[in-house]
């Protein structure tokens, strides 16, 4: 790698803007989502911004099963981010189509529309899980293995600390 | 030789007022992160979000008009590295210094804001014509009590030239005291003018999407983005140069210094602003300007011209 595409790499790590999409989830992992983005959380640490227009945005993060009715949206939503972008998959639902696989309104999970760069499971999946799969498709931009975190010291303590004391 | 030197100078300003506006943008966000009892973003986020959105792709609508889309970035830099030539930094002395240099300033301000209502008008989507349109509401609101409250230093001191008026409070420094009213309002109509909260209804990004930017991506946003910094610095060196003309015959060295510590304070009530308001509607917005803050900047030139009446 040349220093110039080093350094873009490394621009690309440090500034991942985010942009929440919904794609029929049932809100719990939106809640989630949000919790992460709080004060408490306090992920602009790791230069993570929530955009309102995909446009401004390089990682999608999406929520839920896609139901028939979003999946043109969600496409839309998608063909509108300037490359290169990235798509999030939060939640069992987003990963797999979850309980809903196989119902008449959904289509499945978010890969059954758009490429997905990373799933996230649980039900719903945690602020912590949340900020931990981001640093590790971060780190795959640093041609890290998948289950090997980016560089970033500060990603791999500070979710950890905040998740021990929400439980404790 | 000597206009080749004088570009490779102005190059250098350029890039010099680039490091400064980020320096300021990454200490506005990290003050309102620690007001916010956060930990903030690292010292080099405003760099890494620069190049980022450099080597992102640029997509220019289908609708809009592409010479005007890319050209309104290039003008709103262009516009605030031209106000910053005219304004003092470390002594009295600006770059380019002339009787009236204080309104060319103030009309240099105003073509930022004009270009991020062409950009977003250009770029012909729904939401960026909301924020085109709200862009251009506020400029009306805030602009008379800027202009005003930077006039009434400027009719104490009998001169149109801000190096004068650097002189002359630099010589009476207790008439500096009197504008407190002016700099107090100069201070809220440079947040709107900045576009941040509680002034940002142009790119309310819960409501609008993006507002003015939402079409704009890669390059072209980071044009923007940057012209805003630096706006932010060249505001900030205009309310310092005006309202708190202290210490400037002290050296290169310490004037530079103290320069920086006056910008500091400056963004530090900015960002105080910013931490303890919210979004007004816009037309709030417009009523506190013109029902408050105008008047309030009357009153500072009353004060100006009593205080002038009562010299002579």
């Amino acid at each position: 790698m040349s220093w110039l595409a080093k350094l873009v790499t490394w621009a690309r790590i440090k500034s991942p803007w985010i942009i929440h999409f919904n794609s029929g989830a049932c809100n719990a992992c939106d809640i989630e989502i949000v919790a992460s983005l709080t004060p408490r959380f306090d992920i602009e640490r790791f230069g993570i911004l929530l955009k309102g227009t995909p446009r401004h945005a390089d990682v999608l993060v999406c929520s839920g099963p896609v139901t028939r009715q979003i999946k043109d949206r969600l496409i839309r939503i998608y063909e509108q981010m300037p490359e290169p972008k990235f798509v999030v998959a939060v939640g069992t639902c987003s990963c797999s189509g979850g309980v809903f696989n196989g119902c008449y309104n959904v289509m499945g999970g978010i890969d059954t529309v758009i490429p997905v760069s990373a799933y996230i499971p649980g039900c719903p999946a945690s602020p912590a899980a949340i900020i931990d799969g981001v640093a590790k498709l971060l780190g795959s931009l640093q041609g890290k293995k998948p289950d090997e975190k980016a560089e970033i010291e500060a990603i791999v303590k500070k979710p950890l600390e905040a998740e021990t004391s929400t439980n404790g | 030789m000597s206009a080749l030197l004088l570009i490779l100078f102005l190059i250098l300003e350029f890039l010099f007022l680039g490091f400064l506006g980020m320096a300021v943008e990454f200490i506005d966000r990290k003050l309102y992160a620690r007001m916010q009892n956060r930990i903030g973003p690292p010292w080099f986020q405003p760099f890494a979000d620069f190049v980022k959105l450099v080597a992102k792709e640029d997509i220019i609508p289908e609708e809009a008009n592409p010479m005007m889309f890319k050209l309104m970035p290039v003008l709103a830099l262009t516009a605030v590295f031209t106000a910053f030539l005219h304004i003092p930094l470390w002594d009295s002395t600006p770059l380019i210094s002339f009787n009236g240099s204080v309104i060319v300033i103030v009309y240099l301000l105003t073509i930022p804001t004009l270009t991020f209502f062409l950009g977003g008008w250009h770029s012909t989507s729904l939401f960026s014509m909301i924020g085109a349109v709200r862009t251009l509401t506020q400029l009306f609101a805030y602009e008379v009590p800027l202009l005003l409250s930077v006039l009434a230093p400027a009719i104490l001191a009998h001169t149109w030239s801000i190096e004068e008026m650097s002189e002359f409070y630099s010589k009476n420094p207790l008439f500096a005291l009197t504008n407190a009213i002016g700099s107090i309002v100069a201070m809220i109509a440079l947040q709107g003018k900045l576009e941040r909260v509680p002034f940002d209804m142009p790119e309310a990004e819960t409501e609008i999407v993006g507002g003015t930017f939402t079409e704009y991506s890669g390059r072209l946003l980071a044009m923007f983005r940057l012209a805003i910094d630096m706006e932010t610095v060249v505001g900030a060196s205009l309310i310092v140069a005006v309202f708190l003309p202290f210490g400037l015959h002290s050296g290169p060295l310490i004037g530079f210094v103290l320069y920086l510590a006056k910008i500091l304070l400056v963004i530090l009530l900015l960002a105080l602003l910013r931490t303890v308001t919210a979004r007004l509607r816009i037309e709030q917005m417009v009523v506190f300007c013109w029902k408050y803050l105008a008047p309030a900047a009357l009153v500072q030139i009353i004060i100006s011209l009593t205080l002038n009446w009562i010299i002579k």
